[in-house]
């Protein structure tokens, strides 16, 4: 057995933070410190430069830092942030669980991994827990990581502050070692005793190692015992592992409501993070998923605000590059009106596509080629919207403004290569059609370009078609040289009610 | 396209110079006796009388006479391509057809961005193209911030995907602007064109080829090369293009040109009152 612990020491405080507007560049982190009770319980780097630290109150910690942003830890916002870790790692194993599990009083705050199965795929320990720092990486924790060949003890070793010898034991010998350096107070069920204990001169648990069992039992109960028997390997530890949910969805509280869609994305980016991780748990690409914004009533009985809105995003190509649908979200949200301030974000994704994701690829081929290109679609789709983005289609039809057909070119693009027409003889048409053919002035019955006369060259090429439909055409058309040598394409009408005289359709372009 | 004559001359004539006082050479350069060209050292190294080169391939417009005169025989890829136009419909598309035509055979995808009017498929695909490898981006339909009309453009060069970029830039465009296409531009594996109006002639442009397009007639495009990597060419160049008229209505065209060769001013001439 190899159990990985990934202990979040801040995970309170961080996951406070996401909540958080973002500052500018230039302010830095922000100082930030959660508060329980009006006792400070911890704080950033930024506040503890600041000289707040746990254990002042909290006037102490508004005197020391004046801007100091106070907040409470909140359990269910610490689970869904420790949630998303637990679905990081459930990529790597499915023997995840977390720890403390049972204890409904404390909130867990370490994820514990058994990998030992899964080792020789990931190509061994260091690997693999490279790789697994790596996909915890977007999600923004500070994690201590431990391994050993115990759960209890990898947790244990992971919850240590600082280990000037490590920590990764890699047997049983080694992992006594460690756990007899490390301080009592570590261990849950005895930090209550922790004054009773220190008052014996028990510092670290080789201390407790030496005294008699019956006693310590009767002083302190028996799970702190049972507790150093599972670390050390004595005791049987079963776990119950966590299972992932089919739906994803995930909802961020902001601490100051967003006004701007920028201030939405910032929180945005922290839920499609912990997506990314929901999916790679199932080895899964996303295929479409909903951001939900809970808007604020400008006052009690405010009907015409929306109470939310809701913004889907669909991908052509089912992905899981955060940086891909990021990208997509802020098109999108940047295009929005937000109707009212935003106070809470939801995202929720239920349609994914299983399946292993595609191969990286050093070189460049024709399969990278369209996925670029269908990402780029995507790109220029969610910043322009889909009708500007266009293709053309050959229709059957004489008339020059129906001939052409332009539709919404889809992303996934290029499925067809159908067989290609051959191309179609007879007279040319030119390249540029006008949108509505241009009426020309006449003088002594020859049409005039910008002043100058046209001189026929081609025609008459009768067009007399769309009887079926509204649109009837009787025209007769030419192709004129203009002034300056350019080719155009006039014709005269031939239909009272079409308008008389003669008309611009097209350039030779 | 290989070096004008005189160039190639130049070097081996120092050399030869050298050899016919064989002692003196001797003592002046005892370890060197021949010097490389600098076109030799390094394919980006031209004289300011030779064509520059591309260690990338370029692609063939199709015309023998503009790829003679293009720098690497064709139109360059990774660069971007200025052409002028007075006004949209002179033969512009008939002068790319054939070169994107070429991409679109060899699987890659052409985008064009903001053509001036709509685009008539069945007259691309007389020209050879086909309208299922093209997309069409509009950028200007609706109101958006100034610096959107470009974005997708400078998207579409970036991403290095696409086969060819034909693009009609807005008027006034700042040259800080087409700087930053040109520098996109440089991850785009293809030609990329932009069309701009004549009147930017006068100003400096950030590409490195730029060509002044006018109809020279009938089925006739006579293109001046305003700017290459390699000298200044004076006298504009006629390319044919492909033909839109039969034969006899090309040569009843040249018959019209000759017997009226300008129309008259008088014709033309607004008359206005000066005593009003």
């Amino acid at each position: 057995m190899l159990w990985v612990a990934l202990h979040l020491p801040l995970l309170s405080l961080e996951s406070f933070a996401t909540t958080l507007a973002p500052l500018g560049e230039e302010a830095g982190p922000a100082p930030i410190a959660l508060v329980d009770a009006h006792h400070i319980v911890s704080a950033n780097d930024s506040a503890q430069s600041l000289g707040v630290k746990s254990g002042l109150k909290r006037a102490t910690a508004l005197a020391l830092a004046p801007h100091i942003v106070l907040g409470q830890a909140d359990a269910l916002r610490d689970l869904q942030a420790i949630t998303a870790v637990a679905h990081a790692a459930l990529a790597f194993t499915p023997s995840v669980t977390l720890e403390p599990a049972g204890d409904p009083q404390a909130a867990p705050h370490t994820v514990l991994l058994e990998v030992h199965s899964s080792l020789r795929y990931f190509g061994g320990k260091r690997p693999l827990l490279r790789r697994l720092q790596s996909q915890l990486r977007p999600l923004g924790h500070r994690v201590h990581c431990a391994t050993a060949p115990t759960a209890q003890g990898a947790a244990l070793l992971a919850r240590l502050p600082e280990a000037p010898e490590g920590r990764h034991a890699v047997d049983l010998a080694a992992l006594n070692r460690l756990l007899d350096a490390a301080p009592v107070w570590l261990l849950g069920p005895g930090r209550e005793h922790w004054e009773a204990l220190q008052g014996m001169g028990l510092h670290c648990l080789s201390d407790l190692q030496g005294l008699p069992r019956s006693g310590l039992a009767r002083r302190f109960g028996e799970p702190l015992l049972a507790e150093i028997d599972r670390a050390r390997g004595l005791q049987p530890d079963p776990r119950t592992w966590i299972s992932l949910p089919d739906r994803f969805e995930s909802r961020l509280e902001l601490f100051a409501r967003a006004d701007t869609t920028e201030q939405v994305l910032h929180g945005a980016a922290i839920l499609l993070a912990r997506l990314v991780a929901w999916a790679g748990a199932q080895h899964a690409q996303v295929r479409r998923f909903t951001l939900h914004m809970q808007h604020e009533p400008r006052h009690r009985r405010d009907t015409a605000t929306p109470a939310d809105s809701t913004l889907e995003i669909a991908l052509a190509e089912p992905s899981r590059d955060i940086a891909h649908l990021l990208v997509l979200l802020r098109e999108r949200l940047a295009r929005l009106q937000l109707a009212a301030p935003t106070l809470e974000l939801r995202l929720s994704c239920a349609d994914i596509a299983r399946g292993a994701p595609p191969n990286g690829e050093l070189f460049p081929t024709a399969k990278s080629e369209r996925e670029g290109l269908i990402r780029l679609v995507e790109r220029l789709q969610a910043r322009l919207g889909h009708e500007q983005v266009q293709r053309l289609s050959l229709v059957e039809d004489h008339r020059p403004e129906c001939a052409t057909a332009v539709e919404r070119a889809e992303a996934s693009l290029r499925a067809s290569r159908v067989a290609r027409p051959p191309p179609p003889a007879g007279p040319r048409r030119p390249v540029w059609l006008l949108a509505e053919p241009e009426l020309l002035h006449e003088r002594q019955l020859r049409p005039l370009l910008e002043g100058q006369p046209l001189q026929l060259l081609c025609g008459p090429e009768r067009i007399e078609t769309g009887w079926w439909d509204a649109a009837l055409a009787e025209r007769d058309y030419f192709i004129a040289q203009a002034g300056d040598g350019a080719l155009v394409w006039i014709y005269r009408a031939r239909l009272p009610s079409a308008g008389q005289g003669w008309f611009l359709q097209g350039r030779f372009g | 396209m290989d070096a004008m004559p005189p160039v190639a001359a130049s070097p081996p004539a120092a050399v030869f110079a050298g050899t016919r006082h064989p002692g003196l050479a001797a003592e002046l350069r005892p370890a060197r006796v021949r010097v490389e060209a600098p076109e030799v050292l390094h394919p980006a190294l031209w004289l300011g009388h030779q064509l520059g080169r591309h260690t990338d391939q370029a692609v063939s417009s199709g015309f023998a006479a503009l790829d003679a005169q293009l720098p690497g025989g064709g139109w360059p890829r990774r660069v971007l391509s200025e052409l002028l136009l007075p006004h949209p419909g002179i033969g512009e598309i008939r002068l790319l057809g054939a070169s994107l035509a070429a991409i679109q055979q060899a699987g890659r995808l052409v985008m064009m961005f903001d053509p001036p009017h709509a685009l008539s498929g069945w007259a691309l695909s007389q020209l050879g193209l086909e309208v299922a490898q093209l997309l069409v981006v509009h950028t200007r339909c609706k109101v958006v911030a100034g610096s959107d009309s470009l974005w997708a453009l400078e998207q579409a060069l970036k991403s290095g995907h696409v086969g060819a970029v034909v693009a009609w830039l807005p008027p006034r465009l700042r040259a800080e602007r087409l700087r930053r296409l040109q520098l996109a531009a440089q991850a785009h594996d293809g030609p990329a064109f932009v069309f701009r109006e004549m009147a930017a002639q006068q100003r400096p442009t950030a590409a490195p080829l730029r060509l002044a397009l006018r109809a020279g007639g009938a089925d006739t495009l006579q293109l001046r090369l305003l700017k290459r990597r390699g000298p200044p060419l004076d006298t504009p160049l006629q390319i044919a293009l492909p033909p839109v008229l039969s034969a006899s209505a090309h040569s009843r065209a040249e018959a019209a040109v000759r017997a009226e060769p300008a129309p008259s001013a008088l014709q033309t001439a607004t008359f206005i009152n000066l005593a009003a």
